[in-house]
């Protein structure tokens, strides 16, 4: 097993207040990597800097190396638009274009990138659609607009969206909590198929899930990467005793 | 209990002092449409809508140039005015922090409240004084006065988008210039047309500008580098008329032609941008 | 789709279906060593070592299951069970080797009066059929083959404390065969009373409901 992302000393900033302090880890592929921490310890930073969102926000600053695939995503000749194709991202509040379609939301990555072709839509869209466990509930009616759906379907609705531009790697903030436990329980099982064939780290404030849906699991606290292993090891022996605290519930 | 009942009373008084104030502010509004529509239909007919302006105090003709004159030089107008005060409103929205974009948007603002006979004036020198009385020197005042007002609206119904809907287009790996003009416009475009429609509504109505641009005219539109007729002049003369048999119906019909336009253009734009999904 | 958590309780359940086809032939192996005379020490010894480790994967696994996926329910009964069968499963194999190795240090039965090796062969007879019962009703979770077994239980205890009554009875010469029967008799209805307590946790996995079979 490789790694597909290689994190070197990654610091960030927003402003002059340093959010990420020095982060070094490797991420394997097609595996779950699950980021946890309380509040504010800076995991929805580190996702954002992985396919260089994090730079939009006016102020923020990065610096360190990410590595996909041993080709550093910062460097001065990569155009962040090519990462991002790379990397998908799929955010914590369901966000489907609301003056689009079911077909129109799945297939938006690609016509906004130029693609016109309606068969190869079409291919994709099932595709897609299917990759996120959504086609049988909306087969018939790819027309209906995208907020029409459930909160749930509204996610899958998102990934497969993601999915459509055929990224290597799927980043996810906090998935699903905005959504309730049933819907949630299907994105859990629909993110470990997805990493037969993706590599998948999620941002996640809910430990219970990470130990659920992961194989690695990284702890961040207060921007510093505190511990990084398998999930079964820090769920049943953690090795810090910072991490062993948070995960009794102890703080945070 | 007995604060309990005071409360309920004060409740009851504070709610029947903003009726009371709400139909004060609808009376006026109530009655100009009222009466408009009262003498305007009765001076309705077929030639008023279809024929020339016959001199003050003539009986038969219409004011069939006077309409049409509005409707060029508003649609010049907008032409003008609607592109450059869209892009200026994106412009603004998406630099938002930059030293040009707060200079434009305190000129913007300023630029709104000069009266429009200054604008009047400013046409008349810059193109009247070269070309002559024209539809095009009215156009491009009416534009100048256009421009603000949609940049404004324009700037905040894109703000208004929500970053969620511009994080999600550039996660799809759509470049930002992209993603403002096919997602954030499509999201904003009811917020953009009601600015564009409150714009043209507003110089559709507007005087002070015409008079020292297109002059006016009784007779059907003769070229853009001519003088025209248009509803508001049409409306201002015939009222000041001393014929006032013959001419104050023509008046009313020309006001309620005015008032019919402007909610025309209102129900044909809502219609175009209408979201396909309530 | 599955249940995350299926996957973890799959690969428990194949774990113990294979504990179980492993500790049987052990259990055989080591009987028909010390019935025959044959030398199966060191084979035995190999077999329930394997079997121990593979008890402590279970628990592993167990461990790893509750930790990571707070299952309740049937899931939690399920867990419970299969670790303590795990458990039993080793147990088998220890008695195995401890026949064995009466068998290799004390000479087995070969050498004993008739009536002993009969008397022995037919309660290993029982006790193998009971070894294989627990395993069976546990791949199929049929608490109805799993109950079964009390009758079975029932008739060994009585073979145990018959024996024990006829060789005061009959004191026989050789003492090295009244040491090692006695002993190998002892393991077989231990090995008897893991049985039963194997099908107690299949009645307990199945149905929540908590039986004695004794």
């Amino acid at each position: 097993m490789s790694y597909k992302i290689e994190i070197q000393n990654l610091s960030a900033w927003f402003g002059s207040k340093q959010v990420l302090q020095d982060i070094t880890m490797k991420i394997k592929e097609n595996i779950v990597t699950a980021i946890i921490g309380p509040s504010g310890c800076g995991k929805t930073t580190l996702i954002r800097c992985l396919n260089r969102m994090h730079e939009l926000t006016s102020g923020a600053k990065v610096t360190g190396r990410v590595l996909l695939d041993g080709e550093d995503i910062y460097s001065e000749n990569v155009d962040p638009v090519t990462v991002r194709r790379r990397i998908g991202m799929v955010f914590q509040k369901p966000n489907p274009f609301p003056m689009m379609s079911i077909y129109d939301n799945t297939a938006a990555g690609l016509k906004l990138n130029g693609v016109a072709d309606r068969h190869r839509l079409d291919e994709i869209v099932e595709k897609s659609l299917r990759a996120a466990h959504l086609w049988n509930e909306v087969k018939l009616e790819l027309g209906k607009s995208g907020a029409s759906l459930s909160g749930g379907q509204q996610q899958r609705l998102c990934i497969a969206r993601a999915l459509a531009i055929e990224p290597e790697v799927i980043l996810m903030d906090e998935p699903t909590s905005a959504l309730d436990p049933t819907a949630a329980a299907k994105i859990e099982q629909l993110i470990r198929v997805l990493a037969e064939d993706y590599t998948v780290i999620i941002v996640t404030h809910n430990m219970q899930q990470a130990a659920r849906v992961s194989d690695f699991t990284a702890f961040l606290y207060l921007g510093r990467l505190v511990e990084y292993g398998s999930t079964k090891d820090i769920f049943e022996n953690p090795k810090s005793e910072l991490t062993e605290k948070y995960i009794t519930g102890e703080f945070g | 209990m007995r604060s309990y009942r005071f409360r309920k009373l004060q409740n009851r008084i504070m709610i029947s002092l903003a009726y009371v104030a709400l139909i004060i502010a609808l009376i006026p509004l109530a009655s100009i449409l009222i009466e408009t529509i009262n003498r305007g239909l009765s001076a309705m007919s077929f030639s008023l809508l279809f024929e020339e302006i016959p001199p003050l105090g003539q009986p038969g003709g219409g004011i069939g140039p006077a309409i049409q004159g509005t409707l060029i030089v508003v649609a010049l107008a907008s032409i003008m005015g609607i592109p450059i005060g869209v892009f200026s409103g994106i412009y603004l929205a998406e630099f938002r922090q930059s030293h040009i974009a707060s200079v434009a948007r305190f000129l913007n603002d300023v630029l709104t409240n000069v009266p429009s006979i200054v604008l009047g004036i400013f046409g008349w020198a810059l193109i009247v004084v070269a070309i002559g009385w024209s539809v095009i020197a009215g156009a491009v005042a009416l534009a100048i006065m256009m421009i603000p007002i949609v940049t404004r609206t324009t700037e905040e119904a894109i703000k208004l988008v929500p970053m969620t809907i511009r994080e999600a287009a550039i996660a799809l790996g759509v470049p930002q210039w992209k993603t403002t003009l096919t997602v954030v416009l499509s999201s904003a475009k009811k917020g953009i047309a009601t600015g564009i429609l409150l714009a043209v509504a507003r110089i559709s109505g507007e005087t002070a500008p015409l008079l020292l641009t297109i002059l006016g005219s009784r007779f059907w539109f003769n070229g853009f580098t001519q003088p025209t007729a248009a509803l508001p002049l049409a409306i201002f003369n015939f009222s000041q008329s001393p014929f006032r048999a013959v001419d104050l119906p023509r008046a009313w019909g020309a006001s309620l032609i005015l008032i019919f336009i402007v909610l025309a253009i209102n129900i044909i734009v809502r219609y175009a941008t209408k979201e396909k999904y309530g | 789709m599955s249940r995350i958590i299926d996957v973890g309780l799959e690969e428990l359940s194949v774990l113990l279906c294979r504990m179980g086809e492993l500790t049987y032939e052990t259990v055989s192996l080591s009987l028909k060593g010390c019935l025959s005379g044959t030398k199966v020490y060191s084979q035995v010894r190999e077999m329930s070592d394997a079997l121990v480790s593979m008890s402590d994967q279970a628990e592993d696994k167990t461990f790893e299951l509750i930790a990571r996926f707070q299952p309740v329910a049937s899931d939690l009964r399920t867990i419970k069970s299969y670790m303590k069968i795990a458990y039993d499963f080793a147990r088998y194999s220890r008695y195995a080797l401890d026949i064995s190795y009466i068998n290799e240090q004390l000479g087995g039965l070969k050498e004993c009066e008739e009536w002993i090796s009969e008397y022995i062969e037919k309660m290993s007879e029982k006790v193998l059929n009971m070894v294989r019962t627990s395993i069976d009703s546990l791949r199929s979770h049929n608490t109805e083959l799993a109950k079964s077994i009390a009758k079975t239980e029932q008739e060994v205890d009585k073979m145990y404390f018959g024996y024990l009554d006829r060789l005061i009875e009959k004191a026989p010469a050789t003492s090295k065969c009244t040491i090692s029967s006695v002993l190998i008799i002892r393991y077989l209805e231990r090995i008897a009373d893991h049985a039963t307590y194997i099908c107690e946790s299949v009645v307990y996995l199945a149905t929540g409901e908590k039986v004695t079979l004794r």
